[in-house]
């Protein structure tokens, strides 16, 4: 009994657990809310996503990598808290019948692990970053730029998917059934890509242009969407043909 | 001796096949518990529908259908309000004052050819009833566009595309439509229905009427002079127009 609640108080040690994917604990801290556990999560957030943030941005600038470290963990929370309504609601539509804590609790634990994950990965892309040559003209056309930009691709794919399997793992315990859970993930991954990348989109610059200015937004954060560009693009290769 | 004419083995009387399951509303004790208020209404339509279900059947569900209309006509002019910022200025009350109105004329449109269908299937569902799984729809469909209100605010501020707008108005619409409709469905499934043909056609029915709805009270979207259309048209003529229009301004 003594270490079953042992188990539920909130400690930092439990990410270890999240990263194991340890659903039956998961399951146990997502059933009974703690706000201590609530802040410890959005904390191993904004510090995870803020050091890779940091380290993303600090090729253009020490203030480019400041206001990174600011950005990267805000597109987490403001997603989470941005869908949190409608996620709560397609769960039980999806039949996974969980309370809106439960399924905000869920989604949060799930971004603590890929928060963790990138925070864990954030001294490597330091290292790179610290071997690479001054960002410029040059080197924005060279091997380097490419080189910096798959990394931070691999490395947030790899976290994304790592933060997406243990949130299916425990979507499969509470809904005892994997059918049910994988229908409900991708609802809530559908959803949290498209406002995501929406978020990402108005928060832009993250690794800086060395012909711009450093900024925490562009001039036209607001002028049209993520989407509407991606449309354009498609538009201007065909019409370049 | 052989019997010449012997009694024929008794048949046991069939039974309709109908579209509901081995389980019916109000099989569980849970969902016999009664819904008290606006707030039991919505936790029911998402987590325990067949409690709704059955609540509608039982004497006094007009309350209940009181509030489910009550909660889709808050939950719609919060989301009009919202699409309202697009434009601003007296889009911020014509808009949910259209998106509402659209709502509830459409659905009074489309609820006496429901009823009818409904019969034509062979189910035992009363006028009441059919009213009851309709506000259902509509709670059901207004909810989860207050779940998807923060993802259109933050798009509504970031671009100038009406098209673009009125493309995600539209998949949001059709995401929580999907919702609703399946609600009605599992209803109309445990009314004794034998085909659910009546059904689906009431559905493109239905589908037409909202759709030309928006048409018929535009601008939702955008701004005009006049709180109504002069001219009629038809929503696919619109739509089209409204493509053309934003390539033009594009180009």
């Amino acid at each position: 009994m003594h270490a079953q609640s042992a188990k539920l108080k909130p400690h930092p040690a439990e990410i270890a657990t999240l990263l194991r994917g340890e659903t039956k604990t998961i399951s146990a801290w997502s059933e009974c809310w703690s706000v201590q556990r609530f802040a410890l999560h959005v904390g191993v957030i904004i510090l995870g996503a803020g050091f890779y943030g940091g380290a993303m941005g600090w090729w253009r600038d020490p203030q480019q990598a400041f206001y990174v470290a600011v950005k990267f963990p805000l597109i987490i929370l403001l997603t989470t808290a941005g869908n949190a309504l409608i996620n709560a609601m397609l769960a039980p539509l999806l039949g996974l019948n969980i309370p809106f804590r439960q399924s905000c609790s869920a989604i949060l634990m799930s971004f603590t692990a890929a928060a963790a994950i990138l925070g864990a990965f954030s001294p490597v892309m330091a290292f790179m970053i610290w071997n690479a040559p001054p960002m410029s003209p040059q080197a924005v056309s060279g091997p380097a730029y490419s080189l910096i930009k798959l990394t931070h691709v691999g490395v947030i794919a790899f976290a994304g998917a790592t933060g997406n399997a243990r949130l299916f793992q425990l979507l499969a315990r509470m809904g005892g059934s994997r059918a049910i859970a994988l229908r409900v993930l991708f609802v809530w991954l559908a959803g949290n890509l498209f406002l995501g990348s929406q978020l990402s989109w108005i928060l832009r610059p993250f690794i800086g242009s060395p012909t711009l200015p450093v900024e925490f937004f562009r001039a036209a954060a607001l002028h049209g969407n993520f989407y509407e560009n991606v449309f354009r693009s498609f538009l201007q290769i065909f019409q370049a043909d | 001796m052989n019997d010449q004419n012997p009694v024929p083995p008794q048949i046991p009387p069939q039974i309709p096949p109908s579209l509901q399951g081995s389980r019916s509303p109000g099989d569980d004790p849970y969902e016999r518990v009664a819904i008290p208020n606006v707030f039991a209404a919505i936790e029911s339509i998402l987590r325990q529908p067949r409690r709704l279900m059955f609540q509608l059947r039982q004497p006094g569900a007009g309350k209940l259908i009181a509030a489910m209309v009550f909660v889709s006509i808050v939950c719609s002019l919060i989301y009009g309000v919202l699409a309202g910022t697009f434009s601003g200025g007296t889009q911020l009350w014509a808009a949910p004052v259209k998106i509402t109105l659209g709502l509830m004329i459409s659905a009074a449109i489309c609820l006496p050819s429901l009823y009818i269908f409904t019969c034509l299937s062979g189910s035992q569902a009363r006028l009441l009833e059919v009213c009851g799984l309709l506000a259902g729809l509509l709670m059901l469909m207004t909810m989860l566009l207050i779940g998807f209100a923060p993802v259109v605010w933050i798009f509504s501020q970031s671009t100038e595309s009406i098209a673009w707008m009125g493309a995600l108005h539209l998949i949001f619409w059709i995401i929580a439509t999907f919702f609703g409709l399946r609600f009605l469905q599992t209803g109309f499934s445990h009314s004794n229905a034998r085909s659910l043909a009546g059904f689906k056609t009431w559905v493109i029915i239905f589908l037409l009427v909202a759709v030309q709805m928006t048409t018929a009270l535009r601008p939702i979207l955008g701004t005009s002079e006049n709180f109504l259309p002069r001219e009629k048209k038809f929503f696919l003529t619109h739509w089209g127009d409204c493509m053309t229009v934003t390539n033009s301004l594009s180009k």
